[in-house]
């Protein structure tokens, strides 16, 4: 059997403030197993838990009880850390240093060697498209630019497993879009993934599987393709269908004893008229 | 081992970056330089006692602005990468807590290092012009009285300027603020804010600097009791006596320090030091971040 790249075991947590003696739950019981190479998402309104979840998963936070392992191991090891990436939700890093000099510094923390770190620090600033600005200090990077910043930081030491707090949030379509790729590229690679978001079209369209958080609690888990359909309906799209075609069909559809819900033109997403939009007219 | 210095020092280095580029630095430098320079303005009384006075002022000042700094610089530092979310991206990566505040202990006293480097100079030439200043002046006015008389007056006027006393106070002034450093960063382990951290330093300061008067004041009378004493040992144990690394009274003379007297500073610095950052390392571990 596969080890599980995270495996949260009925953890929970009760935030206690200390004076007025008021208990929060943070999170209640709460299982996850995300297998090696999976991107999942975690779902849920602001105050779900989400960032609870991650905080605990990379050891910010200790969990008030339950069992967290990252392949195998205990999650707050340094070794196991080593295996770990992390994009925090907004965060804006060091703003006197450049975007290069940022990478240098989380390379020195993960025990890059010297020798390796230059050429790394290449790559990463190509592939999150910022090596015009590797020389800018990051106080003039816009939100876009220090989340991509951010994702070569997390990346920076090649990790197992990327956790990522809402990773599209305050960057625009084009950059989002990035981001989705880099998800999908970086699952290819064999790399797992967990991200929290609020932005469910995004998740839908990166993640293998969600969970969904509300109060502290998973209410319901699985694969995107099981959870969202719906049961005994199909869809059918054609091109350049005339419409002795689609009446032909609509006839056979009636004979069979099924029914044609809906008929209408295929739109396109808004996302997607957007992007193209704005890249035709950068040609 | 190598490992752990190499994140600790990364820290540090990014540290010291933060801190020299922010302007409080610069405000609190200027400060200084205005201080030293203006005590070259001040009354003349003889010769040796306008430098000895020039002098002081400018040991004084430097003191206090390198604690001032060690203070309001490194209080916010803490904070400053909680609030940015610095710390959740440098804690996530393979590095212990312990680790992180030694990057940032060893950041700090870099640059009141660096700051009390360029303090000296500064004080060194300011101190140098006036010595010279003064031993023309003797020379001229002492000069129809003998030749005795001139010797006597240009030794007390190299006595009341830079004797080797001045480096080994320069030295202490490093030792107190590393102390003020460990101090602000145990308090800002579980500080809420800077501002907290800043009062509290303040308070710690003030105690630090009265404890030796109010310690020899009750120990004077007679009829102290042991809840008075244990009270006392408690504040010694607790608070750093900063009077302890004030070398004004062996300024006066020129004197080397004897080796028992820094031994035992040296040893009181690294007792507070290593006390303090172990304090913070254990609040910090704990907590939430």
């Amino acid at each position: 059997m596969t080890e599980s790249a995270i495996r949260v075991a009925r953890v929970s947590k009760y935030f206690i403030s200390p004076f007025r003696r008021r208990v929060t739950v943070g999170l209640s019981d709460l299982n996850l197993e995300i297998a090696p190479g999976e991107v999942y998402g975690l779902l849920g309104p602001n105050g779900s838990g989400k960032s609870t979840t991650l905080k605990i998963i990379l050891g910010l936070i200790p969990p008030t009880r339950g069992d967290v392992t990252i392949f195998g191991q205990e999650h707050n090891s340094v070794r196991t850390r080593r295996h770990i990436g992390f994009l925090p939700e907004n965060a804006y890093y060091h703003k006197f240093l450049t975007g290069a000099e940022t990478l240098r510094f989380h390379a020195k923390l993960s025990g890059l060697s010297a020798r390796e770190t230059p050429a790394r620090i290449d790559d990463l600033l190509e592939l999150v498209g910022l090596t015009r600005a590797r020389q800018a200090r990051l106080s003039t990077y816009s939100k876009g630019m220090l989340q991509r910043i951010g994702l070569a930081q997390a990346l920076i030491h090649d990790p197992k497993i990327l956790v990522l707090d809402e990773p599209t949030a305050a960057v625009d379509p084009a950059g989002s879009r990035d981001i989705q790729n880099l998800i999908a590229s970086l699952k290819a690679r064999g790399v797992t993934v967990l991200l929290s978001s609020h932005l469910l079209t995004q998740v839908q369209e990166v993640c293998d599987r969600v969970g969904i958080l509300h109060r502290g609690k998973l209410l319901r888990e699985g694969r995107l393709d099981e959870l969202l359909a719906v049961e005994n309906q199909m869809e059918l799209v054609l091109e350049n269908a005339s419409p002795e075609l689609l009446t032909n069909i609509e006839r056979e559809v009636t004979a069979a004893q099924a029914r044609v819900i809906t008929r209408r033109t295929s739109l396109t997403s808004l996302e997607q008229f957007f992007l193209k939009v704005t890249h035709d007219s950068k040609e | 081992m190598i490992a752990s210095a190499r994140r600790s020092f990364a820290i540090a280095g990014a540290t010291f970056t933060e801190l020299a580029r922010l302007r409080v630095f610069y405000v609190l430098i200027l400060f200084a330089l205005v201080l030293i320079f203006s005590a070259t303005f001040l009354a003349r009384i003889s010769f040796q006692q306008e430098l000895q006075v020039t002098r002081d002022i400018a040991l004084g000042a430097i003191d206090f602005f390198l604690s001032l700094l060690a203070i309001v610089a490194t209080a916010q530092l803490l904070p400053r990468d909680l609030e940015d979310r610095v710390v959740y991206s440098i804690l996530a990566k393979p590095v212990r807590r312990f680790e992180y505040l030694l990057g940032k202990f060893f950041g700090a006293l870099a640059l009141l290092a660096a700051s009390l480097v360029v303090m000296s100079i500064l004080c060194l030439i300011v101190l140098h012009f006036r010595e010279a200043a003064a031993l023309r002046s003797a020379q001229q006015q002492l000069a129809p009285l003998g030749a005795e008389q001139v010797a006597v007056a240009t030794r007390a006027i190299h006595i009341a300027g830079v004797n080797p006393v001045f480096f080994s106070a320069l030295a202490f002034t490093l030792l107190k603020t590393a102390v003020l450093v460990a101090i602000t960063l145990a308090v800002s382990s579980f500080a809420t804010s800077s501002i907290f951290t800043i009062s509290a330093l303040a308070m710690v300061f003030l105690i630090g600097h009265l404890e030796g008067i109010a310690r020899d004041y009750w120990l004077s009378e007679h009829a102290v009791g042991w809840v008075t004493r244990a009270f006392l040992a408690v504040i010694v144990f607790v608070f750093p006596d900063f009077e302890a690394f004030n070398l004004s009274d062996q300024l006066a003379g020129s004197a080397l320090l004897a080796a028992p007297l820094l031994l035992k500073t040296g040893l009181l610095a690294l007792f507070y030091i290593v006390s303090y950052l172990i304090v913070a390392v254990a609040i910090f571990s704990q907590r939430e971040l």
